[in-house]
């Protein structure tokens, strides 16, 4: 007798655009009963055409427009554009300016990554409190935020040349405070969250993805460094004082949800110990060399890469001599990870209630997908 | 393998399809080449030259010399070494044979590119619309002499 040919009942079931667990974008699954078969993202929901309104303003100008790309992680966007600007314009930046650039780009790490880990915790399913602790210590940033530079989220405080103000009276002993304060509650987080054996067997083994895949892929970031690459911009490249500071590359070998989640609860460490030693060690000097406001570039060609939360930020930008940028292309770390979370359905069995998981494990920003 | 040393290796290999190859600044390389021989180079590249890992692709107009360029951006995950492959293409000519089929992950790229440029992808197998919604009649953004539909210029 031969075996009948089972023909898979697919359905397709629409994911968001408002679903709490989807964010600003549909995804589109084919599955048959509870299995997923194929994941299609579609994007766009939140596009703004940056790249566009980018060719219209000045350099200097173009700093607030481009940081809007991912508000949890304004800075590291903000500097990925503002050092392609120093490059073409040939711009020196003092010392001082690059230790005070790494200290608010790590805080802005820490910023993202605990909305991540808190989200990641709610997509669970069982633990609705911890996305309120993250979010209140996330406030600790956010005052140091607002006591440098005025804002909480849009900071807009770099510029081509260094940063806006020097740091206020005191601020280092603040920094030193809240790093003391948040290493005590990530002690907590790790033995209440993620050694929990109810959010270890949600997150463990679900959407594995394996190192040559994640090459093969594009991956990038912490689902990178979760499949166990370290390839971290930071270090490969280093820009502002990233090479004058001491940390590691993260990375985990498991290659799954619950690995991405470790990468980023462990870069969170790195993040404060950085902190730290840039409250402790960081040069005095001048914080600023004078650009002109309206300073145009001649013709030339920029690339410059910088490590934000969700992985790699390219910015591509082309000058004419104009005071306009030609043309802007930014290499955005969310749509890269969302092929990749498209094709994770091929690569590995994944369940319908394995669906917000895995989507918050790749911790997408659609801002900045969409552009 | 220095910069230098992946350019040389670039143009040694096929020296009548590489218009030209240099090195932009430490661990950054561009390298033109001809369209027709777009899809051997690129298997060389990633074959041979190690540039597994695709970073991102991206188009840019220049309608005074009539042409746009397509460009991609490939990693060598050992070396880190970046490479920004471009191809020219004429503007009234806009086919490019898709990179897809040696790169998977430039899909989303090269929608991406079709729909702001209108850059025809030649074997793509899912061209639809990424960003712009599915309905959207009003040309190509990105390009030089778009106009907003109502604005006086």
């Amino acid at each position: 007798m031969t075996e009948p040919v089972i023909v898979p009942d697919i359905m397709r079931m629409s994911w968001g655009p408002q679903h709490p667990m989807s964010g600003q974008t549909r995804i589109l699954l084919d599955i048959d009963g509870e299995k997923v078969h194929r994941i299609i993202a579609d994007l766009g929901f939140t596009h703004r055409g940056i790249e566009k309104i980018l060719e219209n303003r000045t350099f200097l100008q173009g700093i607030i427009p481009v940081e809007r790309m991912v508000m949890a992680d304004t800075p590291n966007i903000g500097l990925g554009y503002v050092t392609a600007i120093e490059e073409a314009l040939g711009i020196e930046v003092p010392e001082r300016a690059n230790w005070i650039r790494s200290m608010i780009c790590e805080m802005a790490r820490i910023n993202s990554h605990l909305y991540a880990f808190g989200l990641q915790a709610e997509s669970t399913g069982y633990f609705p409190a911890v996305f309120l602790w993250t979010t209140v210590d996330r406030t600790i940033i956010l005052r140091l935020f607002e006591e440098l530079t005025g804002a909480r989220w849009s900071l807009n405080f770099f510029m081509p040349g260094g940063v806006h103000k020097d740091l206020p009276k005191g601020f280092e002993e603040k920094v030193i405070e809240g790093v003391e304060y948040l290493r005590r509650r990530f002690e907590e987080y790790w033995v209440a969250m993620v050694e929990n054996a109810t959010f270890e067997l949600r997150c463990d083994n679900v959407g594995v993805l394996k190192p040559e895949d994640a090459i093969r892929l594009g991956a990038t970031g912490p689902v990178l460094r979760g499949s166990g690459i370290p390839i971290d911009v930071r270090k490969d490249e280093p820009y502002a004082a990233y090479g004058d500071l001491d940390f590691e590359v993260i990375t985990e070998s498991a290659c799954d949800s619950m690995a991405r989640t470790k990468v980023r609860y462990r870069e969170i460490g790195q993040s404060l110990n950085i902190m730290e030693q840039v409250a402790n060690e960081i040069p005095s000097g001048p914080i600023r060399t004078n650009v002109p406001l309206f300073a145009r570039a001649k013709a030339a060609e920029v690339l410059s890469r910088v490590e934000s939360s969700r992985g790699e930020l390219g910015v591509h930008l082309f000058t004419d001599g104009g005071m306009n940028p030609y043309r802007v292309k930014i290499h955005s770390p969310t749509l890269r990870n969302m092929y990749v979370f498209e094709r994770l359905a091929e690569l590995d069995e994944i369940l319908v209630a394995d669906i917000p998981v895995l989507i918050n494990s790749i911790d997408p920003w659609y801002l900045d997908s969409d552009r | 393998m220095s910069e230098a040393d992946v350019v040389k290796a670039i143009k040694a290999n096929h020296p009548d399809l590489v218009v030209s190859a240099e090195v932009l600044r430490s661990k950054r390389i561009s390298a033109v080449v001809k369209r027709e021989g777009f899809i051997e180079v690129a298997k060389t590249l990633r074959d041979d030259l190690g540039f597994k890992y695709p970073v991102s692709g991206g188009a840019i107009d220049f309608p005074k010399e009539e042409k746009m360029q397509m460009m991609y951006y490939l990693m060598k995950p050992d070396s880190k070494f970046m490479l920004i492959y471009k191809v020219d293409l004429p503007r009234d000519d806009l086919k490019l044979p898709s990179l897809t089929q040696v790169w998977e992950a430039m899909s989303f790229h090269e929608r991406e590119a079709h729909e702001m440029f209108g850059i025809e992808f030649e074997g793509h197998n899912n061209m639809i619309p990424l960003l712009l919604p599915p309905d959207w009649r009003g040309g190509h953004p990105l390009r030089k002499d778009f106009k907003e539909e109502g604005s006086e210029e």
